[in-house]
């Protein structure tokens, strides 16, 4: 590989958009050529510093409003405005689920489950987030889930891996009470349910927009869903299947 | 399910990206509200025609409807970028810059003042995370030229942040 090749694929690599064999190549090139890991180490640099520090728009609620207003037809979800009806929606969110999963779910609907895992999911950032305790210490957390659960899940912070422990709440999914931890990813919120036992087989699925990852160790089944990317996603999955 | 819930659950949980994408691309709160209704109305009204993901799906119709915006109040922006020539050139230049040094203040700036189609895929890739493949149907160019664009991108970044963190260096030593 020519070096002026090797930079033009240096931005790829980093992107991870690279294939396996040109990956091999360039990686064999940074090993010999000291200059051009210096560029691959800076690249990385700026990408992660323009991850964390450029502003993220979040679109204000009064859009929301005018939309909900704009769009033809009922409105069925409450409009974003949403922070302000945060106790009385948690409390109707979990009575709609409570409604939802006993007329819907079967056990071992694994689509309905799957359905239901990425409607809470949608709910809850709806909502502003739907978290009942808020904290990034596990030792917060993992007790004031182990109170209100007949199990207690595993539950780590994993912010020097970017997996920032936002807090957790109790939902009721598949016609059973699960654990879920919500994890902050730059501006990417992920909701990782946990119960104990059976479920839907392993594996990546994308919904609606979502990406689904399910897992499963020790008795534990582990789904995380966000908007979050799969590879991230796995990482995610990753260092929780490690943890426990 | 009526379609206006489905759309609320597909579609509407994107609002934020849709926003973020209007308002990196007008640069302006009032402006990116505007043009994220007008998209989002659009998006509900061909709703049918989305296939797999929505979030790529409405980032489509956003950045259309923003640079319809941008060709009918800031016609120069459009026309006036750096030619694709200069673009593709070889990748010699300073990355050099350290993230530590970045400066969120000058970091934005610097983003805001890139050209309208360096700062589009360079959103698109580090702020919404998208593949190249999703970014090049998004901006509607090839992917070669999503790759070489973003090269650009980060280039141009890179340099004009450190004129702007040596020019606030004089003004403090004035």
């Amino acid at each position: 590989m020519k070096p002026e090749e090797a930079a033009r694929l240096l931005h790829a690599y980093v992107d991870r958009e690279l294939d396996a064999a040109k990956s091999l190549e360039l990686e064999a090139q940074l090993a010999a050529d000291p200059a051009l890991r210096e560029r691959f180490a800076r690249l990385r640099e700026l990408s992660a510093g323009i991850r964390e520090k450029a502003d993220y728009h979040a679109a204000p609620s009064s859009l929301a409003a005018r939309l909900s207003a704009a769009l033809p037809g009922a409105a069925s979800i409450a409009p974003r405005r949403a922070t302000r009806w945060i106790l009385p929606a948690a409390a109707a969110a979990l009575a709609a689920a409570l409604a939802v999963g006993i007329a819907l779910v079967r056990p071992g609907d694994e689509d309905a489950l799957l359905r239901e895992m990425v409607a809470s999911h949608v709910r809850s950032t709806l909502g502003n987030r739907l978290i009942d305790v808020a904290s990034s210490d596990q030792h917060t957390v993992k007790p004031w889930l182990s109170a209100r659960l007949p199990f207690s899940p595993p539950v780590a912070d994993f912010s020097p891996e970017g997996f920032e422990l936002a807090g957790a709440r109790v939902d009721y999914v598949g016609g059973r009470p699960v654990a879920v931890l919500v994890y902050k990813r730059r501006q990417h919120l992920i909701d990782a349910f946990i119960w104990p036992g059976s479920g839907p087989r392993d594996g990546a699925y994308s919904r609606d927009g979502f990406n689904v990852e399910r897992s499963s160790v020790e008795g534990m089944r582990i789904c995380l869903v966000s908007d979050l990317n799969r590879n991230e996603l796995s990482d995610l999955a990753r260092l929780l299947i490690a943890r426990r | 399910m009526t379609d206006r819930r489905r759309f609320e659950q597909q579609v509407l949980p994107h609002i934020d990206a849709a926003f973020n994408l209007a308002r990196w691309l007008t640069r302006n709160d009032h402006d990116a509200e505007d043009v994220v209704q007008d998209a989002m109305l659009r998006a509900y009204r061909h709703f049918e025609g989305l296939r797999g993901e929505a979030r790529p799906w409405l980032l489509a119709i956003v950045r259309n409807a923003c640079f319809s915006w941008i060709r009918r109040n800031r016609p120069a922006e459009v026309a006036a970028g750096p030619d694709e020539e200069a673009a593709t050139a070889p990748a010699d230049g300073p990355e050099a810059l350290l993230a530590r040094e970045l400066d969120r203040r000058m970091l934005n700036e610097a983003i805001a003042a890139l050209p309208l189609q360096f700062r589009e895929v360079l959103i698109l890739r580090e702020l919404e995370d998208l593949s190249y493949r999703e970014i090049a149907r998004i901006a509607d160019v090839p992917i070669g030229t999503v790759m070489s664009r973003l090269a650009r991108a980060r280039r141009l970044l890179a340099e004009s942040v450190r004129v702007i963190a040596v020019a606030s260096r004089l003004q403090t030593e004035k």
